[in-house]
């Protein structure tokens, strides 16, 4: 630590560069990550805020809701099954809110809209007016986010090319499904939105997408050998199965593994040049005893002073992008993502380094002093 | 068992394609604590290598090299640099001092080598550079320092650990005359105040004056060329 710190400030602007490149790559990791995680939510958060543990779809549905289409009486067998302690059903079908008849652009809102069973654990908590009523199927509970486009407590809208029209009683947050805003509404005028073309329910009387259950130890091979025609998966599967939900995910992950791995080799290879051009200190100091140990350790502390300051810049920078990026961007800061993305980035940082400290050892004292004969 | 430094018979060969070269033969030499001996030579003729050997940078072929009563030849890396942080004091040619280190720290990274830095190692630290003129200077850095300075900060740091030998490979290299003199006078002088072995490489023949014998070295065979003899005027030069 000694040789390090004396270093880092007598040549402050050498390593003011290093640390420049340092922050640029921990903010973009971090930018990264919460444009990730702020579209991963805005596909999926309503999936992954239901207090359900196991999902249960139609048999060949590849764990996706709109190719699911099952019958509500399922719910009451699937209840008696082992292990499970709860059960409710689901449905959902993408709309068009329409305020008023207008025909401007910004008065077509797209939204999911989602049928529970009013007062089931799937229904969540309101933030402003009250929870959804069975009777009052026109009663919805909305994402609050559809007050930035100018939906009130109180306002009716109509749907697109239905005859139906729904009240906002109740508004929640941070419930958004397939990249839209989320409504919440009763099963029974789902199913009158949804199946209101002859033969669009396939016959089946009451149908639902799926079922939810609660349960940890619920075996869904079980559930699927009681209940003919099912296939039941983990709700993390289940998001997994929302469309497009894998493909967007795996487009930034690969963007964050090639942006991790290029900050390996490029920190890497900016420790051992400033290494490389120590050389002649390092073969000095070991001529006077010093041993690969302590110089190591010098190496390894700089890196991670380097490495602690640049990150915590890289966050605060983050969080400020955070503040003011604009609200059309999906981007969800997560404390434990930041956290995480940070320490992998310490420890790529620190792994990069001990390419320099094995330069290092190999530096013969002789020939640091240019006088082998 | 004898302090100082005791070398006998000992030989270096390198491998050089095919041929078998070799840098030293059959070397013995003796030094006495509070000795300064002066090894003179043209280059090439294998005083560099003798005095990476006698330093515990190089191992010896055949031979045995003794610092402090400790035969050195069979120890373990490891080993050879902890004898070299302990035992040995090394004043190289100029410039070799840490660029980012003040004068003080020079000294006190060599105590951080081996641990901790306690209040007496710095009043050590500070007393020896006061000792070589220094004490203005604790805070400088090598770029602010002269020639002559930076010479008197790397005797300092080879002193520092209160090693029984000292070697000064061609101390005087990139100082002009009075300089020159100015740093070997002061290592002669620690050498007989602090009773250290000590043997430096020159061809500066100026400096001869300063030593108790002088050494020759030719094609890697090593000869006294002067004993005593140059001990009279050497007193009365350094006139301390």
């Amino acid at each position: 630590m000694f040789l390090a710190m004396k270093e880092l400030m007598r040549n402050k602007m050498r390593f003011f560069m290093i640390v420049i490149i340092f922050v640029l790559v921990s903010w973009l990791v971090l930018i990264l990550s919460g444009l990730g995680n702020g579209l991963s939510t805005l596909a999926a958060a309503t999936f992954k805020n239901m207090k359900a543990d196991y999902v249960v779809f139609e048999q060949g549905s590849q764990s996706s809701m709109s190719k699911s289409l099952m019958s509500d009486q399922l719910v009451a067998e699937v209840k008696q099954l082992p292990n499970v302690e709860d059960a409710s059903p689901m449905g959902n079908t993408m709309a068009t809110a329409l305020k008023g008849n207008s025909t401007k652009n910004e008065d077509k809102v797209d939204i999911a809209i989602i049928g529970i069973d009013p007062g089931s654990f799937l229904e969540p908590a309101v933030v402003e007016g009250k929870g959804l009523s069975a009777d009052n199927l026109n009663g919805i509970i909305a994402n609050a986010t559809m007050k930035d486009d100018g939906f009130k407590l109180g306002d009716t809208f109509q749907l697109d090319g239905t005859n139906e029209s729904l009240t906002i009683i109740g508004f929640v947050e941070n419930q958004t499904y397939n990249h839209v805003a989320a409504v919440f509404a009763p099963m029974a005028e789902w199913r009158k939105i949804t199946f209101s073309a002859p033969g669009s329910d396939k016959g089946i009387e009451n149908p639902v997408n799926a079922i939810m259950l609660q349960g940890k130890d619920i075996d869904p091979s079980v559930i699927n050998a009681k209940l003919s025609n099912t296939d039941t998966v983990t709700r993390a599967a289940a998001v997994k199965g929302m469309p497009g939900f894998k493909e967007e995910n795996a487009s930034i992950t690969m963007m964050l593994a090639f942006l991790l791995t290029i900050s390996a080799f490029v920190l890497g290879v900016f420790f051992y040049v400033v290494t490389m051009q120590k050389t002649n200190q390092f073969g000095i100091m070991k001529a006077i005893g010093a041993k690969n140990g302590f110089l190591g350790r010098a190496i390894i502390s700089q890196v991670l002073v380097l490495s602690v300051m640049s990150i915590a810049a890289g966050i605060l920078l983050t969080y400020g992008t955070a503040a003011v990026i604009p609200k059309a961007i999906p981007f969800k800061l997560d404390s434990s993502l930041v956290i995480n993305y940070s320490i992998v980035l310490l420890i790529i940082a620190m792994l990069s380094s001990l390419v320099s400290v094995r330069k290092m050892t190999k530096i013969d004292p002789l020939k640091a002093l240019g006088r082998v004969e | 068992m004898s302090r100082g430094l005791q070398i006998s018979g000992v030989s270096k060969h390198f491998s050089e394609g095919s041929n078998r070269v070799s840098a030293l033969e059959q070397v013995s030499i003796t030094v006495e604590p509070g000795e300064f001996v002066a090894v003179v030579g043209p280059s090439g003729s294998g005083k560099s290598t003798f005095l990476s050997i006698a330093g515990a940078l190089l191992r010896a072929s055949e031979g045995e090299v003794r610092i402090n009563g400790q035969d050195i030849s069979k120890l373990s890396a490891r080993e050879l640099s902890n004898v070299r942080l302990q035992e040995i004091g090394f004043i190289m040619q100029s410039s070799n001092l840490v660029p980012y280190l003040n004068v003080l720290d020079q000294l006190l990274v060599v105590k951080r080598m081996s641990g901790k830095v306690r209040a007496e190692d710095k009043a050590f630290a500070i007393k020896l550079l006061e000792g070589l003129g220094l004490g203005a200077k604790l805070k400088g850095f090598p770029e602010e320092l002269s020639g002559g300075e930076k010479q008197r900060t790397a005797i300092a740091r080879a002193l520092m650990n209160n090693p029984n030998v000292i070697l000064a490979d061609e101390p005087t290299a990139s100082l002009d005359t009075k300089r020159a003199h100015e740093v070997v006078s002061l290592i002669a002088h620690e050498v007989k105040s602090r009773q250290k072995a000590a043997v430096m490489v020159t061809h500066d023949e100026r400096m001869l004056a300063y030593c108790d014998k002088v050494y020759r070295m030719e094609d890697g065979k090593l000869s006294l060329a002067l004993s005593d003899a140059v001990h009279a005027p050497m007193t009365a030069k350094a006139g301390h």
